[in-house]
């Protein structure tokens, strides 16, 4: 079967600075495929250029054999609403309550009723662990800890039922047992939903628990791909040292 | 040489600004016009740029059309003819004084907040959550903010122009004893059709250039603390430069010498 998503030889750079070179993995559906790496080297970029938000230099980036970059208006639009994303710090509306926010993708791509849009968001919140707040719904962004803004974004990304969810730190500045909850809850959607599962992390527990395969930054691209076990064994100094939390000089 | 190259530098980057601010402008009505327009966003961007101007404009208004006649009357005392007061006032007020004047105080602070609430989203990855939900953000944030100030600064303008009246109506009885009905008498007969027109059109063009220079410097907005800082710090210089050479270009056609 053909990979869900696919980068191909994939180029990027802002001015001088050259986050990706030469860059390719493949995403099957229905597996969670986690990237990890060290601070700055551009994991999160990699994530923006699966769904457009950036464009990239050179190379292919493809969602079922489609070509991102040579979308249109409303191919872009379905392939957004087939692949969410949760940010790292959430990106909620900080104007919008959290029953909008939810609701946002619901409102822009279905003809749902306010009823119906409620029901959603009542059972999206309550898969991410918020339901247990009867007044949650009509609470501010600002209003809520680190750990419920995530859970939050997750709910909003969710409502729509994506076949691909991208996750950009989802456990950063969480205590554990926040990191626990984000954990299960993304290996439940993968066996509940069927949702396919793009993880940034630097959370190593996270990785090794919730992931089919790893992907190590490197260099600019992405030598390492694997099962867990297959990572956590390698033989390479620059991935055991990642892994298990060593300085390693980069020599480039 | 360096100097050169600093000149040369600065030019393009002006020149790239102005290229983007243009693109921004073009694209925004593009997807603007389509439907749905959202007319509720363009209303609810009303009332939050322009009624809570309202405070501000008032005292703008009244207070330019005091200073502005006493400033008129006290030179007209010195050649016997105070009872012109209101003539000589009308024309300055409601031509150029009202519509600049409101664009650079109300217009600024309009510009400011629009591009510190976008540059605050920027940062905090909101407008890439909004297109990743496949909305744009052009038709979200830019245009319903873009058409409220093209509709906000007219409306305010006319609005000052009925306080700048009476502010110098007052002064005018108050100090010079040149009578309040008179001075409305005389500051409406100097005035026509279009020198209203001149001034609204002012208005347009300048809510135009608010509204879209406080979204392109807000989706401009880098990364880090003190970004969202420079941004709306660079609104205000580029605002202000903005209206003060729109307001000479369009004085120009409106007022064509010969």
């Amino acid at each position: 079967m053909a990979p869900i998503i696919e980068l191909k030889n994939v180029y990027k750079r802002f001015g001088d600075n050259i986050i990706y070179e030469d860059m390719s993995f493949a995403v099957e559906a229905g597996e969670t495929f986690t990237i990890i790496g060290g601070s700055g080297m551009g994991k999160s970029v990699c994530l923006k250029l699966m769904i457009g938000l950036l464009p990239y230099d050179k190379g292919n980036i493809l969602y079922r054999g489609r070509e991102v970059a040579d979308m249109d208006r409303e191919h872009l639009r379905e392939l957004r609403r087939n692949v969410a994303m949760v940010f790292q710090g959430g990106a909620l509306f900080d104007s919008m309550n959290v029953f909008d926010n939810v609701t946002y993708a619901l409102r822009e791509h279905t003809k749902m009723s306010d009823q119906e849009m409620l029901e959603r968001a009542k059972e999206c919140l309550d898969m991410v662990g918020l339901g247990y707040d009867p007044d949650i719904l009509y609470r501010m962004p600002a209003s809520l800890s680190g750990g419920m803004r995530k859970r939050a974004a997750l709910a909003r990304s969710i409502a729509i039922k994506p076949e691909v969810i991208l996750y950009d730190e989802p456990t950063t500045g969480l205590d554990p047992a926040n990191i626990n909850r984000i954990g299960k809850m993304i290996m439940k959607l993968q066996k509940e939903l069927g949702v396919t599962s793009i993880v940034v992390t630097h959370d190593m527990p996270i990785a090794k628990e919730c992931s089919d395969r790893v992907a190590m930054l490197h260099q600019r691209r992405f030598p390492y791909i694997g099962t867990p076990d297959e990572l956590w064994n390698h033989p390479a100094a620059e991935v055991s040292d990642f892994i298990q939390g060593r300085y390693y000089e980069d020599k480039d | 040489m360096r100097a050169v190259e600093s000149i040369g530098k600065q030019l393009r980057e002006g020149i790239d600004w102005a290229g983007g601010v243009s693109v921004m402008l073009g694209r925004a009505f593009a997807i603007g016009l389509r439907r749905p327009w959202g007319v509720y966003d363009i209303f609810y961007q009303i009332v939050a740029l322009g009624v809570r101007s309202v405070p501000l404009s008032t005292l703008m208004a009244v207070f330019v059309g005091m200073a502005l006649t006493w400033q008129f009357g006290e030179a007209l005392m010195g050649f016997g003819a105070k009872n012109a007061v209101g003539s000589a006032a009308s024309l300055a007020l409601v031509r150029e004084l009202v519509p600049a004047l409101m664009a650079l105080t109300v217009g600024a602070k309009i510009a400011t907040g629009i591009t510190a609430e976008l540059g605050s989203m920027k940062v905090s990855e909101q407008i890439d959550a909004i297109a990743s939900l496949g909305a744009d953000p052009l038709k979200k944030l830019v245009w319903p903010r873009l058409i409220a100030s093209m509709l906000t600064l007219p409306l305010l303008n006319a609005y000052g122009n009925v306080l700048a009246l009476g502010g110098g109506a007052f002064i005018a009885d108050l100090v010079f004893d040149v009578p309040a009905e008179y001075f409305y008498e005389t500051y409406v007969d100097e005035l026509y059709p279009m020198d209203y027109i001149s001034g609204l059109v002012k208005s347009f063009t300048f809510g135009l250039l608010v509204g879209l220079i406080g979204c392109y410097q807000g989706f401009q907005t880098k990364f880090g603390t003190e970004a969202v800082g420079i941004s709306t710090t660079n609104t205000v210089v580029a605002t202000s430069v903005a209206i003060i050479v729109f307001d000479f270009i369009l004085t120009t056609i409106f007022l064509p010498v010969g």
